[in-house]
């Protein structure tokens, strides 16, 4: 095997599996109400910010603060939709495509008004070091990270299957008239939907700020990066975007160590236009 | 168009009128501070204008009257009746665009007779544009892009060291060190980010490796918000280079040593720039940052040569309760070449003070950097004393460590590896 | 599209006439400098406004012809002395071309998927300018200074002549937007725009339309790209290419009224002037307050006033009748 090449394959599935995770809150908020959530990397920055103000403040290990992370973004999440989302739920496409990037430039810039534009980083806690297997180096914080995905991910994938709320969720995805004829709310669906999507995506920042800078505009590039993923696995499905993200994961770092690193993301984005066009309604979609 | 909207038009249109009208104090000088003060790199821009203030602070007097600066013993310029020099910020939010029209505005509206900034050197570009066309002086000594003084222009002086001279300074080290520890050099790899500062780097390195007799063996352009660069330092790891040679910002400075401990690539030599000296940089990465070695133009220890730099540099803890930093260092230089030149011109006319900045010479006890002073080349404007200087980050303190001549300790040469890595 | 009234051609006039006396009687660069940032912004907005508002493809990748205007024009003469006006007509050539060469394959995507598939496209043009070393890659390409003419397109002791080219411009493209959406392929836009297959059903040739949509589109905003070289004279990708530009036509579009011919114009005549002020104002205290005002507006624009401003003033103008 060329050398580095098993390596690359390694950070290639680390990195796809947290983008697994942010996109498949994203892809739940489409699949159910139709809107493209375009502030969603600001609520991962969110989630990165809320994990080392507890950490900063009370000490509070990252791993531990995932549950307040959890909530934290999914009342944030509620509360943006019943008061912001919901209201252009019957307006024109435009603004309901326009109207979570007012609310990203919000968030992003109240970051910058509390907290400065400075960088943060967390030091080392429990989560540190490198596992090594002969030539491979496995990064601790990210392996952690990649199993937590999984976890959510299965977990999320049992919810929307198994308890009667999810089967709900489900419903008001695949069809919504006929959920609403059989007597689903599907305002409170929607309600309940994207705070679980922004939810989802907070405990993507607690777990991605084991490992990485955290900064106002950190959430730019995730958030593009999890659109081209969401559209690539299909809107609407939780294991499209799960194997989107993996792959894009992949495509990212071997195109990187292959080709040219400075066109690592025109690689990604290029993957997505052609999956479009060959495919319009991506892997899994409807 | 209905006539409720062209009211709004004329609403706004007001609203601009309103910010007309300067104000002349008396005995003032006006000059303007162009800086990214918001948007993602204002941290730094916040740096700079820190250094500037103190600067300004100094030659007016408020302290610092017993240091051998420009104007500090006089606080005021003497040969302007003791006029304070006042500088009028404004943000460009790290836009070129801004730069040239708020550099217009404090020009023609408020009315400064000279600017000083603008850190990055995209916006430098076009805010010196503008004052070339506006034909007012612009004295720069943070932005560090070869290009800008290659440009011919007349008002435009920089008096810091560029990108050209600090890829140089690599070369040029690594040659000493090869001869005070006989262990040899062979290859490099650079790395940089692919805005216009690191590529250049690039460009200049790659140049200079060959004419120091260095073979490249990676070469390799990024970009500095990449969320993973794995790829990047497996095609390192691949290539096995002798030393790495590193332009970037402190994002990608962050994330590249935390990939090289991660996946264990550990050359002979890490040299670095920028990113890895702004103020951010160590906190964030504590003990993983030593070792590594970076250009700069200052650092906290050059005071015990020069005792004027610690004088300087408690005043600025004094002020601001943080060390200086680098980036403050190098803009806390273009208040003092300023007022030197106002005073010796004895006007504020653009005429006088090109003149007059054409003959400045300040001496080398009168900087806070290891140059010989400050005197610029009559074709490019550029100061032709400026010289960078390494560091070593040593128990996560910048150390200087080279020009040999001038270092405060040792260099720990070749790079020790990454500690507390392996479970 | 009622054809206009002669109220609305009074008013039109008049407002005309105060632009065009505007440099006459402010002569500070400051209020120039801002105008002239509002025509072109109208002018981006109004060129995305055939393609979005009028035929329902939302853009977000306008920065691309944006750029791909201005990088032609300024590559052509820095490296072949090409006039600048030549260059201008070759930047929009050049921008409509690569706009049907993307639009062909992306002509059956609609909302969402369009949206995305063009900031990809957009990110993937500006990632190759950055690394293209035919074009100076990063570090950009700075204009030679020529001397001051309006054949070089370049003055250098005022800004007013760009101010009354740019007004030129903007007319321009209103016109050219004006006859879109008055003819019968105004008529075929809107139909894509509410519903691609019904019009299909109905025999309209969807994707012949949706590519003149996008390349007049490109056209207007290359040369918008051109405008701005000239007036800068420093162009690379981050300040030519960069998605915030392409997201902020879009939001000014919007806020001035989508699908509505004056509507980017009010949209870019509020939002510029807000976001220059509050950067002068608020912004050197570094706090992004200003960012954090006009989030804040364009949020509520959205919930409250989906039609923009234009349709609020159409609403009240309804009810004065």
């Amino acid at each position: 095997m060329p050398e580095q090449l098993l390596q690359q394959i390694v950070n290639g599935l680390l990195i796809g599996f947290m983008y697994s995770l942010i996109a498949i809150g994203l892809t739940l908020i489409w699949g159910v109400m139709n809107i493209v959530n375009f502030a969603h990397g600001e609520f991962l920055m969110i989630g990165m910010f809320t994990s080392f103000w507890l950490f900063s403040v009370y000490g509070l290990d990252p791993l531990f603060s995932i549950p307040i992370c959890f909530l934290l973004l999914f009342v944030m999440g509620m509360f943006i939709y019943r008061f912001i989302v919901s209201k252009v739920m019957k307006g024109p496409m435009l603004a309901q495509l326009v109207v979570t990037f007012g609310v990203s430039i919000f968030l992003s810039n109240l970051a910058v008004y509390l907290w400065t534009p400075d960088f943060r980083l967390i030091p080392p806690t429990i989560l540190q070091g490198t596992w090594e297997f002969g030539e491979l180096n496995l990064s601790i914080p990210k392996t952690v990270a990649s199993i937590g995905s999984i976890i959510t991910s299965v977990c999320l994938f049992l919810f929307l299957r198994k308890s009667k709320t999810g089967k709900a969720i489900l419903a008001t995805e695949m069809d919504r008239e006929a959920a609403l004829l059989m007597g689903i709310n599907t305002e409170r669906i929607n309600s309940l939907s994207f705070g679980i999507g922004a939810a989802l995506v907070g405990v993507a920042g607690a777990f991605l700020s084991t490992y990485y800078y955290i900064y106002p505009q950190v959430g730019g590039l995730f958030g593009l990066i999890a659109f081209s993923i969401v559209a690539l696995g299909g809107f609407g499905s939780i294991e499209g975007a799960f194997i989107a993200g993996v792959l894009v994961g992949l495509a990212q770092t071997l195109g990187g160590f292959f080709f040219d690193p400075a066109y690592k993301y025109a690689i990604v984005f290029m993957i997505y236009l052609i999956t479009i066009w060959i495919r319009p309604q991506g892997l899994l979609g409807w | 168009m209905k006539a409720k909207s062209w009211i709004t038009i004329c609403l706004s249109m007001s609203l601009l009128l309103v910010f007309s009208g300067p104000v002349l104090a008396q005995g003032v000088i006006k000059i303007g501070g162009v800086y990214p003060l918001s948007g993602n790199i204002a941290s730094t821009g916040l740096d700079c204008k820190r250094g500037v203030d103190l600067a300004v602070d100094i030659i007016n007097g408020k302290y610092g009257k017993e240091l051998d600066l420009p104007m500090a013993k006089t606080g005021g310029l003497p040969n302007l009746g003791g006029a304070k020099l006042e500088v009028v910020y404004a943000d460009t939010k790290g836009e070129p665009k801004n730069g040239m029209s708020e550099t217009e505005r404090l020009v023609t509206q408020e009315k400064v007779v000279a600017i000083i900034g603008a850190y990055q050197s995209s916006v430098t570009k076009t805010a010196s544009q503008a004052t070339e066309r506006l034909k007012v002086p612009y004295v720069c000594s943070d932005s560090s892009s070869p290009t800008l003084t290659e440009r011919g222009f007349k008002y435009f002086f920089r008096v810091s060291p560029h990108d050209a001279i600090f890829a140089k300074d690599w070369f040029q080290f690594l040659k000493d060190v090869e001869k005070k520890t006989g262990k040899k050099v062979a290859t490099v790899a650079i790395l940089y980010e692919n805005t216009e500062f690191g590529s250049n780097v690039g460009k200049y390195a790659r140049k200079y490796a060959e004419e120091f007799g260095y073979k490249v063996v990676a070469d390799i352009s990024y970009a500095a918000n990449a969320t993973d660069v794995t790829s990047e330092v497996g095609n390192l790891i691949k290539s096995r280079p002798d030393v790495l040679m590193h332009a970037s910002y402190i994002t990608d400075a962050i994330l590249f040593t935390k990939t090289f401990k991660e996946m264990g690539f550990a050359p002979k030599g890490i040299l670095t720039m920028a990113g890895y000296i702004e103020p951010g940089y160590l906190p964030a990465v504590r003990a993983d940052g030593n070792n590594i070695i970076v250009r700069s133009t200052f650092a906290l220890d050059l005071g015990k040569k020069k005792p004027l730099v610690t004088k300087v540099s408690q005043l600025f803890k004094k002020k601001y309760g943080i060390d200086m930093s680098e980036n403050a260092a190098r803009s806390f230089m273009a208040p003092f070449v300023l007022a030197d030149a106002f005073n010796r011109a004895k006007s504020t006319n653009s005429e006088a003070v090109v003149k007059a900045l054409l003959e400045t010479n300040i001496s080398a006890n009168q900087v806070i950097y290891p140059w010989k002073g400050i005197k610029f080349d009559p074709q490019s404007h550029q100061n032709i004393y400026a010289q960078g200087g390494l560091v070593q980050v040593q128990n996560e303190q910048y150390v200087t460590v080279w020009p040999f001549a001038s270092a405060a300790k040792d260099v720990v040469w070749p790079f020790p590896g990454w500690k507390g890595k392996k479970k | 599209m009622k054809s206009l009234s002669l109220k609305q051609i009074t008013v039109g006039l008049a407002v005309l006439v105060l632009l065009l006396i505007f440099p006459l009687v402010v002569t500070q660069i400051f209020p120039l400098q801002v105008m002239i940032l509002v025509f072109m912004y109208a002018m981006l907005g109004v060129a995305w406004n055939i393609m979005g508002g009028y035929a329902g493809m939302f853009s977000f990748g306008q920065a691309a012809f944006f750029g791909i205007g201005a990088y032609t024009s300024s590559f052509l003469l820095m490296t072949f002395h090409v006039n600048p006006w030549i260059g201008l007509i070759a930047g929009g050539l050049v921008a409509a071309l690569v706009a049907a060469a993307i639009g062909y394959p992306c002509s059956n995507l609609r909302g969402h998927y369009f949206a995305i598939a063009s900031i990809a496209f957009a990110e993937i043009v500006r990632v190759h300018f950055n690394n293209w070393t035919l074009v100076n890659a990063a570090e950009g390409i700075s204009l030679p200074m020529l001397d001051e003419s309006f054949i070089n397109f370049m003055f250098h002791n005022s800004k007013v002549p760009y101010y009354y080219i740019m007004l030129a411009f903007l007319i321009l493209a209103l016109v050219v937007c004006y006859f879109v959406a008055t003819s019968k392929m105004g008529y075929y836009f809107r139909a894509i725009r509410e519903s691609h297959d019904v019009a299909e059903v109905l025999g309209v040739n969807v994707v012949r339309y949706r590519l003149i949509a996008i390349m007049i589109s490109a056209f207007l905003s290359a040369m918008a790209g051109t405008f701005y070289a000239q007036y800068v004279l420093y162009i690379d990708p981050e300040s030519v290419m960069l998605l915030a530009i392409s997201i902020q036509i879009v939001l000014l579009s919007m806020l001035g009224g989508a699908g509505s011919i004056m509507g980017p114009v009010i949209g870019a005549a509020v939002l510029i002037p807000i976001a220059e002020v509050t950067r002068v104002w608020l912004g050197h205290r570094g706090t992004g307050v200003d960012m954090l005002i006009y989030g804040f507006l364009i949020t509520i624009i959205s919930v409250y006033q989906p039609q923009g401003v234009w349709g609020l003033l159409s609403r009240i103008g309804n009810r004065i009748k």
